[in-house]
């Protein structure tokens, strides 16, 4: 057998990988934005109606607006896990890793279906909040977009939390020690050493959360009481109640399209390369 | 109208394999053996399929197959000796429609819509009812077609929780729009269906105007305002299993739900903390068709659908899954503590209006789009 380069050892490495995803994602994918051009009638037909409809501009706004809190709320809560996870050994972290991995066990489904037992009118925080008579009428928790928020955030935050503690894992702690030595307040040794040294973990675990939740259709349709549809609903609801697959088509064009343009202003502020590939 | 996951998931199968033999993708023995997997075509091997000793009706599913198996099927097999089955593959006009052109039809009668029996009838693969052998005075009047007549009824009506209300029960629909009397959270159908009828007659309109009201954009603008006005307190139901859910825990106190739904809530709350009014409900029927070229033959069919007028079987059905007699003799039978749920009763028929398929033919798609709007955050 001849010698191969190197290079065309790696590629042959990747290739199997590299089929699946053409021929499983690739195709499949410029299948539909050849429907969302070809259905009902060849043209432009799906976008004009798509940019004149209001409810897909609401909904638009809204599953934007929906990723980004959650996207906030996982960042926020994430990085203090991560942070403790990392930075204080104890007996504890490995049951807090557990903790943090567990939810992967189990359904989205199952985990919504939950929230649901906990966030209804006669769920568990309602009542126990009127036993202990803090409320006298029962909190509106679910089916809005508070609801949605909170299931959201829950599902999501693993995805937050390991790609900042994989990085939080890769600091010495010998540079907090020599700010701390040269005479840096905690504080200031956190955010002017420490913190920079996070945020490509920060920033790759944003956009992990921020696109997989652009996409997000379990929860939002379980704890949004129908009225949080967010674009992937909508997408299902043309296709299925009006057969519309040109619209549908259209619209999840729509959305990757978005998602590009987020990444790509977001490349202009962050060094995407960094928090996407080197974790340090 | 009981749907299950698990019947909509064979459904979509079935309905695959329509297409593809459409297409010329699968042999029509491949159909044949690809549908009896399916369980569509019960026992077909070694059957020709034009014997007529065996009659297949064909509804939705879940536990109506059961209930429309024990009420209509088996007491005609005990009179005849004539074998009927029951099969809940959901037979959507695209399916009927599909299995006449290719030639490989199965079926000799399904449980369909109005506009379903319309849109069949017009592309010409149904058979027209034998109003010879088929009563028609044993039918409510709007649920008479050529090719279609009605089977049972069912209602969108307004169902409410007296306990999450303090008692005070919202009497029509304008009394749902009144949040300050009524407070709480309403659920209405993730669709435009039976509820732009309700907005409507909450701005005062009376129910015999209110498809003339719905006739002008305006008109429906102005209903999908009154949604817009409300959205805060609506929670949306999507499947009936969904509304009747959001009753049992008690999200909602107000509601405009299926009275099939409604009729099998009655026995599962609690005594005073569930009740309907059928005041401003509108009147669905379901409408049996038959394919053309039905296996059993045509008369065979007529003399069940004949059988299944009885009224004494069609109140059982009603009181053993809320199926509305549309038999209009049938509502003497009735027991008097059934005379409350039943949608076809006389008293519930004055104060309803008939669903309007030719409206909905024309205007559903676009009034879908503005109903999401109003209601989405």
């Amino acid at each position: 057998m001849p010698r191969l380069n190197d290079q065309t050892r790696y590629w042959m490495l990747v290739l199997p990988a590299l089929a699946i995803m053409v021929i499983f994602y690739i195709l499949p994918v410029l299948g539909i934005w050849e429907i969302s051009f070809t259905e009902p009638a060849t043209g432009f037909g799906n976008y004009v109606k798509m940019t004149e409809s209001n409810a897909v501009k609401t909904s638009f706004i809204l599953t934007f607006r929906v990723a980004a809190i959650t996207t906030v709320g996982c960042l926020l809560l994430g990085y203090i896990v991560a942070y403790a996870i990392s930075n204080f050994v104890s007996r504890l972290t490995p049951l807090m890793m557990a903790l943090v991995l567990l939810p992967f066990w189990v359904s989205v489904l199952i985990r919504s279906f939950s929230w649901i037992i906990l966030l209804g009118r006669s769920g568990l925080v309602n009542d126990t909040l009127r036993d202990i008579g803090l409320i006298s009428s029962p909190l509106r928790l679910m089916h809005n977009e508070l609801g949605v928020l909170i299931a959201m955030i829950h599902v999501m935050l693993p995805f937050a939390v390991l790609p900042m503690l994989a990085n939080m894992r890769g600091i010495s702690r010998s540079y907090t020690d020599a700010a701390r030595g040269l005479g840096a307040s905690e504080w200031t040794a956190f955010r002017s050493v420490y913190f920079p040294q996070t945020l490509p973990g920060v920033f790759s675990g944003a956009l992990l959360v921020f696109v997989l939740s652009l996409g997000f259709f379990v929860t939002p349709a379980l704890l949004g009481g129908g009225r949080v549809l967010m674009i992937s609903e909508y997408i299902t609801y043309q296709i299925q109640e009006f057969l519309a697959w040109g619209l549908g088509s259209a619209l999840s064009v729509a959305l990757l399209v978005a998602t590009a343009l987020v990444l790509l202003i977001a490349a202009r502020f962050v060094n995407l390369k960094s928090a996407l590939l080197e974790r340090n | 109208m009981t749907e299950t996951t698990d019947f909509e998931a064979k459904a979509d199968i079935a309905e695959i394999a329509v297409e593809r033999y459409k297409q010329g993708l699968l042999t029509r023995r491949g159909f044949i053996a690809a549908m009896g997997a399916l369980g569509i075509l019960p026992a077909l091997s070694g059957k020709t399929m034009a014997a007529t000793t065996e009659i297949i009706v064909v509804n939705w599913g879940g536990k109506a197959k059961d209930i429309l198996q024990e009420v209509m099927c088996d007491t005609y097999t005990k009179e005849t000796g004539i074998k009927v089955t029951v099969d809940g593959a959901g037979p959507s006009a695209g399916k009927i429609r599909a299995m006449v052109e290719s030639n490989a039809v199965v079926w000799d009668l399904c449980d369909s819509g109005a506009g379903s029996a319309l849109i069949l009838e017009k592309a010409g693969v149904t058979q027209p009812i034998d109003y010879s052998i088929v009563d028609k005075s044993k039918v409510l009047d709007g649920a008479v077609y050529n090719n279609g007549v009605g089977n049972y009824v069912y209602s969108y009506v307004l169902a409410s929780n007296p306990k999450l209300l303090g008692g005070n029960v919202p009497q029509s629909w304008e009394d749902v729009w009144n949040v300050k009397d009524f407070p709480g959270m309403r659920t209405f159908r993730k669709s435009v269906r039976g509820m732009l009828e309700s907005a409507t007659m909450s701005m005062g309109v009376a129910p015999k105007d209110v498809y003339e009201a719905l006739g002008t954009d305006d008109g429906i603008k102005a209903s999908i305002d009154r949604f817009r006005q409300l959205r805060e307190h609506v929670i949306v139901w999507g499947s009936g299993s969904d509304s009747q859910n959001l009753f049992l825990q008690e999200e909602v106190s107000i509601g405009n739900i299926w009275s099939t739904r409604a009729h099998l809530l009655k026995d599962q709350m609690e005594e005073g903390s569930f009740t309907v009014t059928f005041n401003g409900g509108v009147v669905a029927p379901g409408i049996w068709v038959v394919p053309k070229s039905n296996p059993a033959g045509t008369e065979e069919v007529m003399k069940f659908i004949a059988h299944a007028q009885t009224p004494e079987l069609q109140v059982k059905w009603l009181e053993m899954i809320g199926c509305g007699p549309a038999n209009p003799a049938a509502a003497a039978l009735v027991p008097d503590s059934m005379q409350k749920w039943n949608p076809s009763s006389p008293e519930n028929l004055a104060t309803q209006i008939m669903y309007n398929d030719t409206w909905y033919a024309k205007n559903q798609i676009s009034a879908e789009e503005l109903y999401v709007d109003a209601l989405i955050n």
